[in-house]
């Protein structure tokens, strides 16, 4: 036979193998101990000097064209043989996933965590105090003497050992006074208790206090603190108001409104003032040196406004079709 | 306090629509709760705060709206009135400051002169006052527009002269409504000769109260101290017109100008004999309050800058007159109606009021700064997180529960109840998280969950110790036969404590060892304690199933609590580089007595090899074919290494020789 025609055949063989067998059989058939190209360079000690070289060069040739041919249906097979394996695993994508492995925190939990991520950014310390109060540290220390109307504001749970559940995260502020004196900025989430039920009120609920106490501290402070808050929580084009309020423990003493983006109405979210000096005294610091700001709002509220809850009650719920969306 | 909104436009003699006028009150601090309509006029219900005592009257609340437009207000309506005979009863005030002024009038031979106004009647109405009669009506509709309580007796009843003072140590009085109050010394009384005839300032007795039948009628108008008033009421639990107005302060100007307002209405529509007004006063009758301040004071704690006369004007538009000034301050002096203004910061608020809070400035504020320290609050969040991404979700439960959850549960003892729960369901705070996180699982079983992973951090409470005491507590539940249909996974005993020693392991909390459980509420046998270095800091396992009746739960589930007070809050430490030479694991099967425990076993391998030895992980328990009765198979990978070389094959031989040879010494445990 000669070089060309072997040539041509041996195209023709690999353009048609299929299987490992067919290929180890076209690897002998030509390539082997008596394979059709080990054969044909036997005759290459028949030719004349002269021929051998460019003969021996032709049969190279075909030998490394039939060994990439060999190597590339090889390669083909493997694919082959993988694809044909993968056809054995073969599932139904649209059966569920087997694990579902993510929790979630309770939208409490996020609230809170929200506007405590704001303050602490801005440095304030994150502080907590006990939830069993007494007398002294929920009322007397915050300016709420006995028989004060204001008490009347506080609808309390107490206990039968005398104490109290705290009605405000407020006593907080004056533990950390007592605990860490001036300069102080103080952020205190917790639960507070006040003995109210209805669609708008549970009768255990939360709220976050914050506390600036320096030299010097000024209305127009706490209102920067809080418009920027705002601006944050609720976005730059909301619309806020200060009015005039009371609370013992500030003065002077304000209610914070933002405006509603729908229905237009004036809706309270928090209480702040000017830290009343009888508080800043009762907490062992001189309030003639001292002045400060307080402020404080309900985390129910501005969750119900940032997730549209209409019944407070159901975030003590624990459903877990309402906890888990 | 419901007021008529005619009324109020008749008193600052202007007609703003209801909107407006509840908008601007609401920026002076008077906050509207609700409008109603009311026979073509509207109820505005207003939500006063308790230190605007001025602002309890429908002449109140228009002195504060005129001060803020600015606009001219006369304060009283003056009456005129003049009386006929002396009034003959003698008053006497024995209450030091208690009641120090005290104006009364007797009155008889009443006749109708003309029809009772339509107008006090729809006041009355609107304001949610019964009418009584007609006297009493009228100082009623007088309180209402003026802010100064009345009372009437019924004179016949009253035996000789009044006295004003404190009552008798257990002094009984049968108030109106027949309710019998047993007073105290510090409760300040109107006496007769013989008993007291009004509980001052709070409410007349049932006994003295006029009827249809009175002839002659006696009217009392006073000043009394708020400091006496407060608080008594609600010591007995009710509240009167009278003492939610005295104990927020009562203009101690008031009281004649009002009876005079009062008696001029009653001269209007009855024919009557009246005596003259008596008025008695002690020397405790207080004097308006100076307040001195500077112009520095005010703009330093407002961030402004206004001038003297300014502040002067604003100050002057609430009668807060100025009367002084010297080089420092200036001296104002607070009208009689304003008992909550007695310091600076008291008119620093009333000019911000004025000024109008959003009119404020606006300061940024960069002094103030404080050390960055982790808090508590950091180190639950971050637990929280990780129970989240454990497949667990947050709950949060009342703080309270029925005392019958904890007593079903035998964790009553040491538990703290209130004294005045909202109902008996929330009598008592939970000793334990367990009871809330259980009425979860009933709650969402009965909707249909068959799985639940939820968690709950928050506080428990006992008299004994500490009082508080801060806790995770998690439960897990699967119903086996609605399994996700390709997970072998049960949410058991081992996937809990797999989340736990995770979750110590993720907290950087060593030296935590698990026992079998003493925990009652447990499953006796398949339940463990959980210690951390030695001290007991809570328990894991199955809830024991004598108590799923009274859980309303009819089947297993798994529960966790750890007092979270007791784990230290470990920081990253240094971090370590691994090897770099070559670990070599070998793997064992030993056939040992069913009772010996892993942690022997693996308490063992650590101390027969000790040389090199990383870890040791068991990857198999198991009984039954070809193990003996009484006897499990364990298998568990030893792993070894050094940091500064690779090991020999002798080195790890004699290990796996020395692990062999504890593990028979010690169990008679057999290589498999």
């Amino acid at each position: 036979m000669d070089l060309d025609a072997l040539k041509a055949n041996l195209k023709k063989d690999f353009l048609e193998i299929v299987s490992q067998d067919e290929l180890n059989q076209l690897k002998v058939k030509y390539l082997g101990k008596k394979g059709q190209i080990t054969e044909l360079s036997k005759n290459i000690k028949n030719l004349i000097p002269k021929e051998r070289p460019i003969y021996g060069k032709k049969i190279s040739e075909l030998r490394s064209l039939c060994e990439n041919l060999l190597g590339s249906a090889q390669e083909k097979i493997e694919i082959q043989i993988i694809n044909d394996s993968l056809e054995k695993d073969r599932i139904d994508v649209t059966l569920p996933g087997s694990f579902k492995s993510q929790g979630k925190l309770h939208p409490l939990t996020i609230t809170t965590k929200k506007i405590t991520d704001f303050f602490s950014s801005k440095g304030y310390l994150i502080e907590d105090g006990p939830e069993i109060e007494s007398d002294y540290y929920n009322f007397d220390a915050l300016n709420i003497p006995k028989d004060h109307p204001a008490r009347d504001m506080h609808d309390t749970f107490y206990l039968e050992n005398g104490n109290l559940l705290r009605t405000h995260t407020s006593p907080v502020q004056i533990r950390s006074i007592e605990k860490r004196g001036a300069p102080l900025k103080i952020i205190c989430p917790g639960k507070v208790y006040r003995s109210d039920a209805d669609k708008t009120h549970t009768p255990m609920f939360h709220q976050v206090e914050g506390l600036v106490i320096s030299e010097n501290i000024n209305f127009g402070h706490l209102k920067n603190e809080i418009m920027t808050f705002i601006d944050f929580f609720f976005g730059i084009d909301t619309k806020v108001r200060f009015r005039p309020s009371y609370f013992p423990f500030t003065e002077p003493s304000a209610e914070v409104d933002i405006m509603d983006k729908k229905s237009k109405n004036w809706l309270e979210i928090m209480g702040c003032g000017l830290v009343h000096p009888n508080v800043i005294d009762m907490a062992g610091l001189d309030s003639k040196k001292f002045s400060g700001f307080a402020f404080g709002m309900g985390i129910e509220r501005m969750a119900k406004l940032l997730y549209e809850i209409e019944d407070m009650r159901s975030l003590f719920l624990n459903d877990i079709k309402f906890l888990s969306q | 306090m419901k007021v008529l909104y005619s009324k109020i436009t008749e008193a600052i003699k202007a007609k703003p629509k209801v909107e407006t006028l509840c908008d601007d009150l609401t920026l002076i601090g008077i906050e509207v709760d609700d409008i109603k309509s009311f026979q073509g006029d509207k109820i505005i219900d207003f939500d006063l705060t308790p230190n605007r005592g001025d602002c309890f009257s429908i002449r109140g609340l228009a002195r504060d709206y005129c001060a803020f437009k600015g606009k001219n207000f006369s304060s009283v309506k003056k009456a005129s009135f003049k009386g006929g005979t002396k009034f003959r009863k003698k008053i006497k005030l024995s209450a030091r400051e208690g009641c120090s002024a005290y104006s009364a009038v007797s009155i008889s031979n009443l006749k109708e002169k003309k029809k009772f106004p339509e107008n006090i009647k729809r006041t009355l109405k609107a304001a949610g006052i019964q009418s009584i009669h007609p006297l009493v009506d009228i100082v009623n509709f007088v309180m209402l527009e003026s802010g100064q309580p009345m009372h009437v007796f019924d004179q016949d009843k009253i035996v000789g002269d009044i006295q004003v003072r404190f009552a008798k140590s257990k002094e009984h009085i049968k108030i109106l409504g027949e309710k019998k109050l047993e007073l105290t010394k510090d409760c300040l009384v109107i006496a007769d000769e013989k008993e007291p005839i009004a509980f001052a300032g709070i409410s007349g007795s049932s006994k003295h109260s006029v009827s249809k039948k009175t002839q002659n009628f006696f009217i009392e108008s006073a000043f009394f101290d708020p400091s006496i008033i407060k608080g008594k009421a609600r010591r007995y639990g009710f509240q009167t017109d009278a003492s939610q107005r005295f104990e927020r302060g009562v203009d101690f100007n008031l009281h004649q100008d009002a009876l005079r307002y009062a008696l001029s209405l009653i001269q209007e529509i009855y024919h009557a004999d009246f005596s003259k007004i008596d008025t008695t006063k002690n020397k405790y009758f207080p004097k308006n309050k100076i307040i001195n301040i500077s112009l520095e004071d005010i703009n330093q704690k407002l961030g402004t800058d206004l001038k003297e006369n300014s502040i002067k004007s604003i100050l002057n538009r609430l009668e807060i007159k100025m009367i002084k000034k010297n080089k420092f301050d200036l001296t104002f002096e607070v009208p009689s109606h304003r008992f909550d203004l007695s310091i600076k910061e008291d008119l620093i608020e009333e000019v911000a009021r004025i000024v109008g809070y959003d009119n404020l400035p606006q300061v940024k504020n960069d002094q103030v700064s404080q050390n960055y320290e982790k808090s508590d609050y950091d180190f639950l969040n971050e637990i929280k997180t990780f129970m989240v991404s454990k497949g667990f979700n947050e709950v949060i439960n009342y703080s309270f529960l029925d005392s019958k959850a904890l007593e079903n549960l035998g964790i009553k003892n040491n538990s703290i109840s209130l004294k005045n729960p909202l109902n008996n369901s929330l009598s008592t705070l939970r000793t334990s998280l367990l009871p809330s996180l259980a009425t979860n699982l009933e709650f969402n079983i009965n909707r249909g969950q068959n799985f639940l992973n939820i968690f709950e951090i928050g506080k428990t409470f006992s008299s004994a110790s500490s009082m508080e005491t801060l806790n995770i507590a998690g439960i897990t539940y699967d119903d086996e036969k609605f399994k996700n249909w390709n997970t072998d996974q049960n949410y058991d005993f081992f996937y809990l404590k797999g989340i736990l020693e995770d979750l110590f392991k993720e907290f950087r909390i060593k030296k935590v060892s698990w026992k079998k459980s003493q925990n009652e509420l447990l499953h006796p046998y398949a339940s463990a304690d959980i210690f951390f270095k030695n001290k007991l800091i809570g328990s894991v396992g199955s809830i024991n199933p004598r108590f799923f009746k009274s859980l309303g739960l009819k089947k297993a589930f798994f529960y966790f609590e750890i007092k979270l007070e007791s784990l230290p809050r470990n920081d990253l430490g240094k971090l370590i580089a691994p090897s770099i030479y070559p670990i070599t694991q070998r793997d064992f099967s030993f056939e040992i007595d069913n009772e010996v425990s892993y942690e022997l076993v693996e308490k063992c391998i650590q101390t027969s090899s000790k040389n090199f030895f990383i870890d040791v992980k068991i990857f198999d328990v198991y009984n039954g074919k070809n193990i003996s009765d009484g006897k499990k198979s364990i298998a568990f990978r030893v792993s070894w290494g050094s940091n500064k070389r690779t090991l020999s094959e002798e080195e790890i031989n004699k290990e796996v020789k020395l692990i062999i040879s504890g593990m028979q010494k010690k169990f008679r445990a057999i290589l498999r």
